[in-house]
């Protein structure tokens, strides 16, 4: 099979034909199937699906996760191979947090694992905690702190480690409404701040619309699949309230509408 | 919570547990005394005035508390020696599914033969002196602490492997700060049952062949037929096994508190 390597120069990460079929005593079950997408460095992409379109998959191969059974994922031109440190990934659950370490120390440990001392180490956690907004709770144990502030860690936890991009998978779905909005807002300013990659997996319209330069609509599985990507050309912060985030957010309702009439 | 009980801050609930265990104990001793006095009138069951009075004084003798540390050193020695050899084989059987295959029919097959079923063998090999009392409370220790520490190890959340691994992490950085340490409110779970084992079993081996220990004192006062030393041994081991596990259970706090353990 011969892939064509469209535009690996300027893409970061490059999926092709990328499919995913587990296989279980039940018999297989096709998750994703000919996914195709370029990522550009430094944009936010948002993949928009409803559950079990197998977008958590896409995020999982593309972490090293899993495995494609079909296609090839590269990143940097390289193909990924496992898990590595040049992509940071913030869980939906919290208990992807050390509890038995403070949030400093969460924050520092990928620092640790490269060997870096500890005073080293404490400087960029105490900075990566400033940019999340929790100064002064660094001595906190995970237990001592609310959800929202958990996914505040984690993203400063991936942050600290300077990955080449974010993987993001429904990181404020657990989160009240309030707290989520709050946390959008701070997530697209710390995207301006560090000007990373991200991909960003979430089923609520309104979450892709204001964080995104990108938004991809993802096809219902099984054999779930791009459906089509609307980009989102509206200056940050965005007023969810303006004409134009209302034209955006019903461009996108209406490709993600046939999909969530049926995928009961 | 309803809202009468919002009021009750950590330090008034803490006074409340220590009053209420005094109450508890007060309440039990109590009971003892009214069976004992009005209801049972029999020289086979004393009243708790006379048991106590007994205990003060093996106490001012000093017999007492020779027979408990006999006890108590046993246990400590064989407690300590069977979490040794048991966390690591846990550790290995959560791991590593080819360790779990060769070993779980060892586990399996001795956990169901108990430390007491084990007491005529043990004397056979090892005499009445310390090693077989050593040996069965680690034999008894051993098997409980393997099977919570690996269930620990299998327990441990995927998304904290996975968030170490994405951060860099190679196999032995994830057993080591990942794998280990979430492990250990399981560890410290297991060591505290098998603690409970160790009383047990250290009673019956001391029954059956022993020269001191707070066991022998119950078959010595069972043939001179001394009541009161009966029941100040059995209130003995009450006692001590009360406070050993509330220490543990207090170390558990002190140590992995921070683990959000369920202890």
């Amino acid at each position: 099979m011969v892939f064509v390597t469209q535009g690996a120069d300027v893409a970061l990460v490059s999926l092709q034909g990328v499919g995913k079929t587990f296989s279980g005593r039940t018999g297989a079950w096709e998750a994703v199937r000919d996914f195709s997408l370029d990522l550009a460095e430094g944009e936010f992409f948002c993949l928009l699906g409803t559950s079990g379109c197998g977008k958590t998959t896409v995020l999982n191969m593309v972490a090293g996760f899993e495995a494609a059974t079909a296609g090839s994922i590269l990143l940097d031109g390289a193909p990924v191979q496992g898990p590595g440190a040049d992509r940071g990934v913030v869980f939906q659950g919290h208990d992807s947090l050390y509890e038995w370490l403070t949030a400093l120390d969460n924050i520092g440990f990928g620092l640790r694992l490269r060997g870096l001392g500890r005073a080293e180490r404490r400087e960029k956690a105490e900075h990566f905690l400033r940019m999340v907004g929790l100064t002064g709770q660094g001595a906190k144990h995970p237990s001592e702190l609310s959800g929202g502030m958990k996914q505040r860690i984690q993203i400063a936890r991936a942050l600290a480690n300077d990955p080449r991009m974010l993987l993001m998978d429904e990181p404020f779905g657990a989160l009240d409404a309030m707290t989520r909005a709050v946390l959008q807002g701070e997530l697209s300013r710390i995207w301006a701040e560090t000007k990373k990659t991200v991909l960003f997996i979430t089923h609520d319209i309104e979450e892709a619309c204001a964080l995104a330069t990108r938004v991809g609509v993802m096809r219902r599985g099984p054999g779930g699949t791009l459906k089509a990507i609307v980009p989102v050309d509206l200056p940050f912060p965005r007023e969810r309230t303006s004409d134009d985030f209302m034209r955006v957010f019903r461009d996108v309702h209406a490709l993600i509408h046939d999909e969530i009439h049926g995928a009961h | 919570m309803p809202l009468f009980m919002m009021r009750f801050t950590v330090r008034t609930d803490r006074w409340a547990t220590i009053g209420g265990y005094i109450t508890g104990f007060a309440l039990l001793f109590l009971v003892w005394h009214l069976a004992a006095t009005y209801l049972v009138k029999s020289t086979l069951f004393p009243p708790p005035g006379p048991v106590l009075a007994r205990g003060w004084m093996l106490i001012e003798d000093g017999i007492l508390q020779e027979q408990i540390i006999a006890s108590l050193k046993r246990i400590a020695q064989g407690f300590l020696l069977g979490s040794a050899i048991g966390i690591p084989i846990g550790l290995a059987i959560g791991s590593f599914k080819p360790v779990r295959w060769l070993l779980e029919p060892w586990t399996e097959f001795f956990r169901f033969i108990p430390a007491v079923a084990m007491i005529t063998v043990s004397v056979i090999w090892f005499g009445i002196g310390e090693e077989s009392k050593v040996f069965l409370i680690a034999y008894t220790t051993i098997f409980v602490v393997i099977i919570s520490t690996a269930a620990g190890v299998g327990a441990v959340g995927r998304d904290k492997i996975r968030a170490a691994q994405c951060l860099g992490a190679n196999r032995w950085q994830v057993f080591g700060l990942v794998a280990l340490p979430a492990t250990v409110p399981y560890i410290l779970t297991g060591m505290r049952l098998a603690m409970s084992n160790a009383f047990v079993t250290i009673v019956a081996a001391e029954l059956i062949a022993s020269n001191d220990g707070l066991g022998k004192m119950l078959w010595d006062a069972r043939l001179f037929m001394q009541i009161e030393d009966i029941f100040v041994a059995l209130v003995a081991l009450g006692l001590l096994g009360f406070a050993t596990d509330r220490s543990f259970r207090f170390l558990i706090r002190a140590f992995a508190g921070r683990f959000n353990a369920t202890v």
